[in-house]
């Protein structure tokens, strides 16, 4: 009886561990979203700022492209649009991840209590 | 057992401290720490590009119109240099991120600089601020933690004498 509990214990130690390491990768991944997102604002900011006539490069490889003011900012703009987005389901994914740790944290602790009277009573 | 802690929500200055045992503050002042160490390996960051700024904004100030047609060495690589003459004073390409570069007039680019100075500044100071507070609550805590051991060792003493 006590080690099928302990086998229970062990899968749900490693489910635990798992959900740890997907949280921690959740977590890295919406901070680099977030230093995009503010390094896009800036240059979107930048961008606002010039005058109409003014020239615009890409760098592409090691190379400077020339690019149309208008094309640039919607670019920016776009990519904005498209990290906002991502932050939003990180976000959404992070929160999930959360309760998925939660409730895990509480079978473990049924699971290690259930354990311990089990030794107590053997 | 490992205790699996909420943490401390971002407005633990509402936690009354006189209330955690020993443990409990240990562990705070882990947290505070390391959100220390942040701070300060943001602020080295934030400095190293604050350097960046005011160097690329010196440089911009040696062209004036009277360098036009002078000789400089451009350097290929980290090593091989070959000569160029500068052509246009009146005019430099600027790195704004993600890989736009944008044409800007002197004046311009010395405005670009001095705004990104001022921003990075802003930055520094308002982490400084926080670090401050975080010090204030980490000293709050050792103090805490020093009396709770104080009192447990007297305790000790009465029940043992």
């Amino acid at each position: 009886m006590a080690e099928e509990f302990q086998k229970k214990w062990q899968k749900e130690f490693e489910i635990f561990n798992n959900l740890k390491k997907e949280y921690h990768k959740a977590v890295a991944q919406k901070q680099q979203l977030d230093s995009q997102l503010n390094e896009n604002k800036a240059v979107k900011e930048e961008l606002s700022l010039l005058k109409k006539d003014a020239e615009v490069y890409k760098l592409i490889g090691p190379v400077l492209v020339k690019q149309d003011l208008e094309e640039a900012k919607q670019n920016v703009a776009k990519r904005l649009e498209y990290i906002s987005k991502e932050i939003k389901r990180t976000d959404g994914n992070i929160s999930a991840l959360e309760n998925k740790q939660e409730a895990v944290t509480e079978n473990l602790n049924k699971l290690k209590s259930n354990l311990d009277s089990l030794k107590i009573a053997g | 057992m490992a205790t699996v802690s909420s943490g401390p929500a971002p407005g633990m200055h509402q936690i009354d401290l006189s209330k955690l045992n020993i443990h409990q503050l240990a562990k705070l002042k882990q947290q505070l720490d390391q959100e220390l160490n942040v701070f300060q390996d943001s602020l080295q960051t934030l400095k190293m590009a604050q350097g960046k700024f005011v160097e690329s904004g010196e440089s911009v100030e040696k062209i004036t119109p009277a360098t036009k047609g002078k000789t400089v060495l451009v350097p290929l690589t980290g090593s091989m240099y070959v000569p160029g003459t500068i052509a246009d004073t009146d005019n430099v390409i600027i790195d704004i991120g993600t890989g736009y570069y944008a044409q800007k007039d002197i004046e311009g680019a010395k405005d670009y600089f001095k705004r990104k100075v001022d921003f990075v500044t802003e930055q520094m100071e308002k982490i400084q601020v926080l670090g401050i507070e975080k010090s204030k609550v980490r000293e709050a805590i050792c103090m805490m933690m020093d009396m709770k051991v104080q009192a447990q060792a007297q305790a000790q003493k009465a029940s043992t004498s």
